[in-house]
């Protein structure tokens, strides 16, 4: 966030401790800055108030003492400066001397301080130095000197001590005040901000909790409980949520039903190739029954005859006992093997019979390798990208089934004769971020394809063939797959 | 101001400016203000100097009101800073009696005549105080050179006179003996300006220290007495002679003498603190006589 200490550490803590903490910061701030300001006008105020006053007393005083000066009369002096001292002011002055224009003291209210025709000692006379009020803050004095004057020549001075422990301490109280009302309004804003700010929060942090839940796997719509009751946008927040767990959740159901559809249609798919391949043998089936029932006394045609019958039924056995083992795959859990491949050539041969196409089947790679990968998936696999091929070939063409493999991986590749895959499906293939099922069974198979490969952890690759046609690999990495004891060989090269 | 104030002659235009210029404020607002010198028919008009705390307004008040009661005469009381304008009003016969000082009574005995004399603790007598800061060292009235020194009026027996003869006496230099003075025109403030140290020391009258004692007793306590005098005849209540036997003068002889008699003039005698008037024998003052004739003829 910074690399300044406090703001990372603030950064850290919870949005309702962050604000109020910020709300105290800047209340502290605002703090110093107001009472810096009120104090400097207010001892501003206080020292022109304190000239004010100082300048109405020596005049006065000057003015009444003027004669007496004149005379040197120190007794009239004295008597007036004693009549003239405030006693009730704010500031009083707490001393006065009044010189000759020697500098000789002539009366001063504190005698005994200021002896009568004594000089004033120079370290006094240096706290009046300039026109205005000198201010000391640690004496709590303010000193002023005023000359006194007769007829334009100087006859005397007037020296006044101000005490100025009330204006002070009305400084001290001023600041304790502004301490103690900034003090209670922070606490305050920080308390309403804490409050305020874990209110408007609580609805993101239940939002929070529930996603951190549906990234979890447990995605649950927020309880009407929690729901704020007077945030509307925080409602409509926790409500747009809830909107898309239902959304999600019907996603889901829809998606099982388009699994199950998509399986429905496969088998129907299958139903109608194996109905093809049994209905095939089952007409030499009959006319081999014809045959016997009409020649079956002759030992050669019976033994013709029975031959017939028995291919013709072992070709049946053999496609019934394929469908079993494919639609049985999780069951039995085995690894892929030669087999796999065989029996996925005779389950499609009905289909691409049907379109004349034919299936190209060409097996490099090392059987240990192949051997580790589980037989179901891949089978699947296999037969959504042979299907898909076929789907996008013409008649009459060649689909390749290669199976590879390097150092790393085992490589599945299909090839097909098409005019090149569609954005959407390569999209649907190899776009960084899964996508969701596609609409229809458009591409359902690819889809399903892609969910395999991603629990396989391999790479597919699509590439476009020249003039025409393309190819999708499965990149199958063999490193973290075990080599499981059942393993089947699987042969070489095979042409379906 | 270490010099002898100038006596009389006193002009009369210099009266009329004085009598307006220094009309004590003070009175202003107790109906004791002068009302006017020219109204003499049945009112008696009485100056009074600083023998006495004639600024404490109590006091004034029961003086008035016991005088107008015993005498029958409406009663002007009449204040002023020095000694020397009472006195000038009283010689011009612009008051028909004053309480003046022996020293202004002898300077112009040929011209007054007495009314009655206080009598403090009994005796128509009391003293001159030299006191100095109650901290200060110094044992006699020798120690005080180079003081500044406060004086009451130049024209007080106790706060001024007895003082400078006493220098004289003991051979000294009145005028050089002290490197100030300062005349505050009443005993109350020679208390004030030894007390507060402005003056090292002062001279005054003892009556009136004695009093003030009793009155403000943290004030006179920064104070004490380094010498007491010789016993002086009380500053008298005086008249001019040419009224010395009207109706009016008569009136307020018998007043003062009768004083203690009645409650009011009892009233009046405890804030003075003095027991009673008697009547004056010239004599009495012969002491000041001396005195004023010593420094005069220095």
């Amino acid at each position: 966030m910074s690399r300044w200490p406090l703001f990372r550490w603030m950064g850290r803590l919870p949005s309702t401790l962050r604000i109020p903490l910020l709300v105290i910061l800047l209340m502290v701030v605002v703090s110093i800055v107001i009472s810096e300001r009120v104090l400097d006008r207010l001892s501003r105020t206080q020292e022109s108030y304190l000239q004010g006053l100082a300048s109405s007393y020596l005049d006065a005083l000057a003015s009444s003492i003027s004669p007496s000066v004149l005379r040197k009369d120190s007794w009239e002096i004295f008597d007036t400066l004693e009549r003239m001292t405030p006693k009730d002011a704010p500031v009083v002055p707490s001393e006065t001397v009044v010189t000759d224009a020697a500098g000789l003291v002539l009366a001063s209210d504190k005698p005994l301080l200021h002896p009568t025709l004594q000089p004033l000692p120079a370290s006094y006379l240096a706290r009046f130095q300039g026109p205005g009020v000198n201010l000391d803050t640690e004496a709590k004095r303010g000193y002023q000197a005023r000359t006194i004057s007769h007829q334009g020549q100087t006859i005397g001075t007037v020296y006044v001590v101000f005490d100025a422990t009330s204006l002070l301490a009305e400084r001290r109280q001023v600041l304790w005040a502004l301490v103690g009302t900034n003090a209670i309004l922070t606490a305050l804003l920080a308390i309403i901000g804490f409050l305020v700010v874990r209110r408007m929060v609580r609805p993101m942090q239940v939002l929070q909790s529930h996603m951190e839940q549906a990234a979890a796997g447990d995605l649950r719509p927020v309880a009407a409980a929690d729901f704020p009751r007077f945030n509307r946008d925080a409602q409509r927040m926790l409500s747009s949520f809830n909107s898309l767990v239902q959304a999600e959740e019907e996603r889901k159901r829809l998606l099982r039903q388009l699994a199950q559809e998509e399986r429905l249609a496969s088998l129907g798919r299958l139903a109608s190739g194996m109905a093809h391949e049994i209905n095939n043998p089952l007409g030499g089936l009959l006319t081999a029954t014809d045959t016997l029932e009409k020649h079956g006394a002759r030992p050669e045609v019976r033994q013709q005859s029975l031959q017939l019958l028995r291919r013709g039924l072992l070709g049946i056995r053999d496609l019934v006992q394929t469908a079993l083992a494919l639609y049985r795959p999780e069951r039995s859990g085995r690894r892929l093997a030669r087999k796999d491949i065989e029996d996925l050539a005779l389950l499609l041969n009905p289909e691409l019979h049907r379109k004349a196409q034919r299936l190209s089947i060409e097996v490099t790679a090392n059987p240990d390798d192949v051997s580790v990968l589980p037989a179901g998936p891949l089978r699947q696999a296999m037969m959504n990208l042979v299907l898909n091929a076929s789907a996008a070939s013409p008649s009459g063409s060649v689909i390749r089934l290669s199976i590879g493999s390097t150092r790393e991986h085992l490589c599945v590749r299909v090839d097909d004769q098409g005019s090149g895959l569609p954005e959407a499906m390569r999209d649907l293939l190899t776009s960084k971020e899964p996508k969701g099922p596609p609409e229809g069974f458009s591409g359902l198979g690819l889809w399903v394809v892609r969910q395999i490969a991603q629990g396989l952890e391999a790479k597919i690759v699509v590439e476009e063939g020249r003039p025409k046609g393309s190819g999708i690999a499965l990149l199958i990495p063999l490193a973290s797959v075990e080599t499981p004891d059942d393993a089947i060989p699987i042969a070489a090269n095979r042409t379906a | 101001m270490n010099s002898k104030a100038p006596m009389l002659p006193i002009s009369r235009r210099s009266l009329m400016l004085g009598s307006f210029a220094l009309a004590a404020p003070a009175l202003a607002d107790t109906g004791l203000a002068d009302t006017g010198l020219a109204d003499t028919g049945r009112r008696i008009r009485f100056g009074l100097t600083p023998v006495f705390l004639n600024d404490d307004l109590e006091l004034l008040q029961a003086i008035k009101a016991y005088l107008e009661s015993a005498t029958g005469f409406g009663i002007e009381l009449v204040t002023r800073r020095t000694y020397q304008e009472v006195t000038a009003l009283l010689v011009s016969g612009q008051l028909d009696a004053a309480w003046i000082c022996g020293f202004p009574y002898v300077q112009y005995q040929s011209q007054l005549a007495l009314i009655a004399v206080p009598e403090w603790n009994g005796k128509p007598l009391y003293q001159s105080y030299v006191i100095v800061h109650a901290e200060r060292q110094a044992e006699a009235v020798a120690d005080l050179r180079g003081d500044i020194h406060a004086y009451s009026d130049p024209d007080s027996n106790s706060g001024y006179l007895v003082t400078r003869a006493l220098l004289l006496e003991e051979g000294g230099d009145p005028e050089g003996f002290f490197r100030k003075t300062l005349f505050t025109y009443a005993h109350r403030n020679v208390i004030r300006a030894v007390a507060s140290g402005l003056a090292q020391s002062g001279s005054v009258d003892g009556y009136v220290w004695e009093v003030m004692q009793e009155i403000d007793p943290e004030l006179v306590a920064k104070t004490r007495i380094l010498r007491k005098s010789e016993w002086f005849g009380f500053p008298p209540v005086a008249t001019s002679k040419a009224l010395a036997e009207s109706e009016r003068i008569r009136a307020l002889q018998q007043a003062l003498l009768s004083s203690p008699q009645s409650v009011e003039g009892q009233a009046m005698l405890g804030l003075l603190r003095l027991t009673g008037f008697g009547r004056a024998d010239p004599g009495l003052f012969d002491l000041v006589a001396k005195k004023v004739e010593a420094v005069q003829g220095a």
